[in-house]
């Protein structure tokens, strides 16, 4: 039995070894409200005019800790419950890259390895020997390289850039899951509880039984 | 006055005996142990399920074009709906996870045996509406692997004789997976819950006419009997804790966990997602559909190895009681029953490759073989174990058994004399 058991963990574990895939990069995200302010301003300052955000309204910026006067300032003429669309109409961004941009509402979500993969892919930029641009993560990407990563040249300019694309990830991780935050807060006190609850339950029933092995 | 008023009702309903009989003096063995606590769980997670399914159903939208904005709408927008969703969506794979112990326990404990074989047969019952009502619900959101899983497990019904590609058209309500789909979809992921509660009132009248079984295998003597209040309510909610306190890490710290990427990608007619994957509770069978290379044989062998478990009183023909705690070859197959689930549900989680499919079909041929020889290998198992020496009190219930048996019978000929005559 323990055999059989022994054989299958091994046969799994080589298996998952002989899959190669590109290994996606660590990051530390951030959920301060600084790093989520300098994400949603890189955002909308790389991302934003050709990828909306349909799912998250400029007045939801607020309560992610942005002051009123700076949501004011990103969002010019649009309305506070106008949802965050990009400058560029679709049709447009059809035709400069021929397909639309994805909605970045839900894109942490939507790829496997989250915010990982979102990040990897944004810094995956290199310049091909024919002078083309590739990205190592998805190699058939129509978007052009957004934060310059594959032109980089210096280590200073480097970690500028992957800086930049660790607050937009940050802020990207908060859009597709604005309550998180409460969500882990609130998680522990209902923890918290049933850890209780559920201690005393298993003293009453300790209680009540030991009536019964009495007998 | 409340006891007054109880007695004017107890002449009219017989309200008192009711919960004195069926609730709290309810005769329970004393021996039970915490497997028997995943009865009570499921039920809770059904009502769990309704109560939360009834509020998100307030907020939800059964439209192509609004229904994933609306599970938007309730992440972000509505007070808490973040909590109703994950509390849902954990909730069907906590319910899945209950049942598959409590499913265990049975086969585990041979507490299918008589005369619990109709007690059996309403759960598995209840198993096939559960898992109707899962896959159901799974369209709603309508992200890219609702959409996908419902276009291939409704093409399974190609496989119909004569009239296969009527009955998919019949099921769908159009020609592909589209709005009259989701909307059938919404009205029936509705209304199943209330089946499956009557079918729970079906499965606990059987329970309650021939009681519960007991991990020793033996029927106990009245005396060994408790009643299930306090003694049962207090190890329930005990095991609930203890229950709420898993459903809880999933729903706060790992709610994502159980929900494809995938799926939260709006449903697109046009794009196949590079990897169809059913949810986790459903990988086994899938792994079985695939591993049979014809694909009448594959959904045969799928609804087969939903259905084998409902001819164990039959396939197993042993007559020592008490499952697997007498009998040490049936504990093996028992065990190495549970590695087949687990090697299938692996399968049926990897892209298909010649070497997941070569180990799908060995599974397969595994999980069939092992319902297959169960007749002869519990019969030869019987043998061994009376030659090697039983505990007498399992000799003399056998006995018993053999004496209601033949009694039976012989009632049964009497009568047929009888009418003959």
């Amino acid at each position: 039995m323990n055999k059989l058991l022994n054989l299958a963990l091994l046969w799994c574990l080589a298996n998952s070894a002989t899959a190669s895939e590109i290994e996606l990069e660590k990051i530390h995200k951030e959920i301060d409200s600084v790093a989520l302010e300098r994400g949603v301003e890189a955002l909308m300052a790389d991302c934003h005019s050709c990828h909306s955000l349909k799912y998250v309204k400029y007045r939801d910026l607020i309560q992610m800790g942005l002051d009123k006067r700076k949501v004011d300032a990103l969002r010019g003429e649009q309305l506070m419950d106008a949802p965050m669309m990009a400058e560029m109409p679709e049709s447009d961004a059809i035709q400069s890259f021929g397909k639309a941009p994805p909605d970045l509402s839900l894109m942490v979500k939507a790829r496997e390895g989250g915010d990982r993969y979102v990040y990897s892919y944004l810094l995956g930029y290199y310049t091909k020997p024919d002078g083309m641009l590739g990205n190592h993560i998805y190699p058939e990407t129509r978007m052009p390289d957004p934060l310059g990563i594959a032109g980089a040249t210096g280590t200073e300019q480097r970690v500028a850039i992957q800086g930049r694309a660790r607050d937009i990830v940050s802020f990207l991780d908060w859009a597709a899951d604005p309550h998180e935050v409460e969500r882990l807060h609130l998680g522990n006190y209902v923890l918290a509880y049933l850890f209780v609850l559920t201690t005393l339950l298993y003293l009453v029933k300790q209680q009540i039984w030991s009536g019964l092995r009495r007998e | 006055m409340p006891g007054r008023l109880i007695e004017w009702i107890d002449q009219r309903f017989p309200l008192s005996s009711f919960v004195k009989h069926e609730l709290t003096g309810y005769p329970t063995p004393y021996n039970l142990s915490y497997w028997w606590n995943f009865g009570f769980l499921a039920g809770f997670v059904l009502m769990l399920q309704v109560a939360t399914g009834i509020f998100l159903a307030m907020h939800y939208k059964a439209d192509v074009a609004l229904s994933f904005d609306s599970i938007q709408h309730i992440m972000r927008d509505v007070n808490y709906g973040w909590l109703l969703r994950y509390m849902h969506a954990t909730g069907a794979s906590a319910f899945f996870f209950v049942i598959f112990i409590h499913m265990a326990r049975t086969l585990y404990y041979g507490s299918y045996r008589a005369p619990r074989e109709l007690l059996w047969w309403t759960g598995q019952g209840l198993l096939l509406l559960l898992m109707a009502t899962a896959f159901m619900g799974y369209l709603l959101p309508w992200g890219q692997m609702s959409f996908w899983g419902a276009t291939v497990i409704t093409n399974l019904f190609r496989a119909t004789p004569f009239i296969g590609d009527q009955v998919v058209i019949w099921l769908r309500g159009d020609y592909t997976v589209g709005d009259a789909t989701l909307t059938r979809f919404f009205a029936l992921h509705y209304l199943f819950p209330f089946l499956i509660i009557g079918a729970v009132i079906v499965h606990l009248v059987a329970l309650h006419k021939v009681k519960s079984s007991n991990p020793s295998g033996i029927d106990l003597a009245h005396k060994d009997n408790i009643p299930f209040h306090p003694y049962f309510t207090i190890k329930d909610l005990y095991g609930l804790g203890l229950f709420l306190m898993l459903y809880s890490v999933f729903v706060f710290f790992l709610p994502d966990s159980l929900i494809e990427p995938a799926n939260n990608i709006p449903a697109n007619p046009m794009q196949t997602p590079n990897h169809i994957v059913p949810e986790w509770y459903f990988l086994p069978f899938y792994a079985i559909l695939r591993s049979v290379p014809n694909m009448v044989g594959g959904v045969l062998a799928m609804g087969l190895s939903v259905m084998m478990f409902a001819f164990m009183p039959f396939l197993d023909r042993s007559r020592i009681p008490g499952g697997a705690h007498f009998r040490p070859i049936y504990r093996l197959q028992f065990y190495l029953f549970l590695l087949d689930m687990l090697v299938l549900g692996y399968v049926g989680y990897t892209p298909p490759t010649d070497q997941t499919l070569l180990i799908g079909e060995v599974a397969t041929l595994y999980y069939f073989g092992s319902f297959f020889f169960i007749p002869f290998v519990s019969k030869l198992e019987e043998r061994w174990l009376i030659a090697r020496g039983l505990p007498p009190e399992v000799i003399s219930l056998m006995e018993s058994e053999a004496r209601a048996l033949k009694k039976q019978n012989r009632k049964h000929g009497r009568r047929r004399e009888e009418d003959q005559a």
